[in-house]
């Protein structure tokens, strides 16, 4: 119990995860928007995440003169821990899967997702902030390590 | 000798711009770009630089543009001065006075009217969208900077602001009003005193208007699950979304047979509010698609579970996409209330 609230207070404490929770997660990619997308897809099960479904949205884009059609978003997450979370907290529910969009850029992509201590407020044990937290160390560095591949 | 000196001359800078580019890769390659050219961020050229102080640089740094996507950056001293020296890389830094310009508010607003409205806009808010992307069709390369933004003003010095009218920006949509259009000293001076006259003061913090704001809206509809779906979904049309095929929530997680039907997303879209947000910021995909869950308790109660997307779109820090977005949102509370009722 001391080891949980200790690690709890560390990552509370922690800047990299305190930061930044009133802004978007971006990483840029040095690829173009397949080999990102494809790199995005190992990286999460590496971290032992299961993609879920994918959503375009491109809607003929590049037909409508935009220079690019390639914005697709990714969903994905840990399904045990959705699912309870989901029971304990349905106000939750719209937030599941978790998701990352990824853009092409020219030559680069762009990864961007919203991070997940956004949803803090909607939690009431220091369990469920601890799983939160870990979601959203993880999401960043799921980003990092796909952006560390075309360095 | 001369060799050995030859190639601490070229080391030097190579030295000084150690930890800069880092500081650049981690905060701003994402938005500016890996080359500085630009993206969700305007570009950084050399040429645009060298007209900024490293004052004006700093203070943007630290402030960045309430508004305007640029979030502030709380960098130590240290790193700010490695980060300009990286961006600078070797141009020289001009140095302005701080001594405000005097001039005449009202004939700088004349002359902002027939040169500068067209541009940077009417109450001075800059052009739509995001910096320069390379991605998304813009009528401009590059969007015009909000010039009354109170990040910039309070970065800017009057002499920097009469400088850039007055020479242009090299590579850049800003020409020389000097050499294009014969401005004199007193049109500058006049211009800068209105551009001034739109100074307010910049907040060290974010101050979320959206704070009180549930970051969930729940509804409990009199109808069954099913029933609650069929309304939704039709209540959707009905607001001109185009409405997909229903998910059950962990759809993809977990073998049809055994999905939860008691936990229902309704995805929706309206086309035409998504290219606009899509123009204004490329970074809508986040809250993309729209939805609503529709989910029976263990109570029996069907509930629709509704995300208030303000605070999603306040991370944008684009004022541009939350004043269109609240409309957009209050039509989705509209849309759900019908089908619950």
């Amino acid at each position: 119990m001391v080891v949980k609230v200790l690690a709890l207070c560390g990552l509370i404490l922690s800047s990299s995860v305190f930061a930044g929770h009133d802004q978007l997660l971006i990483e840029r990619v040095n690829a173009k928007f397949s080999y990102s997308w494809l790199a995005l897809d190992k990286t999460i099960k590496a971290h032992n995440y299961k993609a879920a479904y994918l959503q375009r949205c491109d809607f003929a884009m590049n037909e409508r003169h935009y220079k690019s059609d390639k914005y697709r978003i990714l969903f994905f997450g840990k399904y045990d821990e959705m699912k309870l979370m989901s029971k304990k907290y349905p106000e939750m529910t719209p937030f599941f899967p978790l998701k990352i969009t990824v853009m092409e850029e020219g030559t680069h992509s762009l990864l961007i997702a919203t991070p997940p201590i956004a949803l803090l407020p909607l939690v009431k044990t220091n369990k469920d902030r601890m799983t939160i937290f870990r979601w959203n160390e993880d999401m960043q560095s799921i980003l990092s390590q796909v952006k560390s591949q075309y360095k | 000798m001369k060799s050995k000196l030859i190639l601490i001359a070229l080391f030097v800078p190579l030295l000084s711009f150690s930890g800069g580019q880092e500081i650049y890769s981690e905060n701003c390659e994402k938005c500016h770009g890996f080359s500085q050219h630009g993206s969700i961020g305007l570009p950084l050229y050399r040429s645009t630089i060298a007209n900024h102080s490293d004052g004006y640089l700093k203070k943007t740094i630290r402030h960045g543009r309430p508004g305007r996507i640029m979030p502030g950056f709380n960098l130590s001293e240290a790193q700010t001065a490695k980060l300009i020296r990286f961006l600078r890389a070797g141009v020289k830094a001009p140095i302005y006075t701080s001594e405000p310009i005097v001039g005449d508010i009202d004939s700088g607003k004349y002359t902002y009217e027939q040169y500068c409205l067209r541009c940077h806009g009417t109450e001075l808010q800059g052009g739509e969208g995001t910096g320069k992307n390379f991605s998304w069709q813009k009528d401009r390369e590059v969007s015009p900077p909000a010039l009354s933004n109170s990040g910039f003003l309070a970065a800017a010095e009057d002499q920097m602001i009469k400088r850039i009218i007055m020479k242009g920006i090299k590579d850049t949509e800003m020409m020389s009003f000097e050499k294009e259009f014969n401005f004199t000293d007193k049109m500058a001076n006049d211009l800068v005193a209105y551009i001034r006259s739109h100074q307010k003061p910049v907040s060290t913090h974010h101050i979320s208007e959206i704070a009180d704001e549930p970051l969930v809206f729940i509804y409990e509809s009199g109808h069954d699950l099913a029933t609650t779906t069929d309304r939704l979904r039709d209540s959707a049309a009905a607001y001109n979304f185009r409405v997909y095929p229903s998910r059950t929530l962990f759809e993809g997680f977990e073998e049809a047979a055994k999905e939860d039907q008691k936990q229902v997303v309704i995805r929706f879209c309206n086309f035409k509010n998504m290219k606009n947000f899509l123009k204004l910021d490329p970074r809508l995909g986040v809250i993309l698609p729209c939805r609503a869950t529709v989910i029976e308790g263990e109570d029996g109660k069907v509930r629709i579970y509704l995300e208030n997307y303000m605070h999603a779109i306040e991370r944008f820090n684009n004022e541009q996409i939350s004043s269109e977005a609240k409309t957009l949102i209050d039509n989705m509370k509209e849309m759900v209330e019908e089908a619950v009722w």
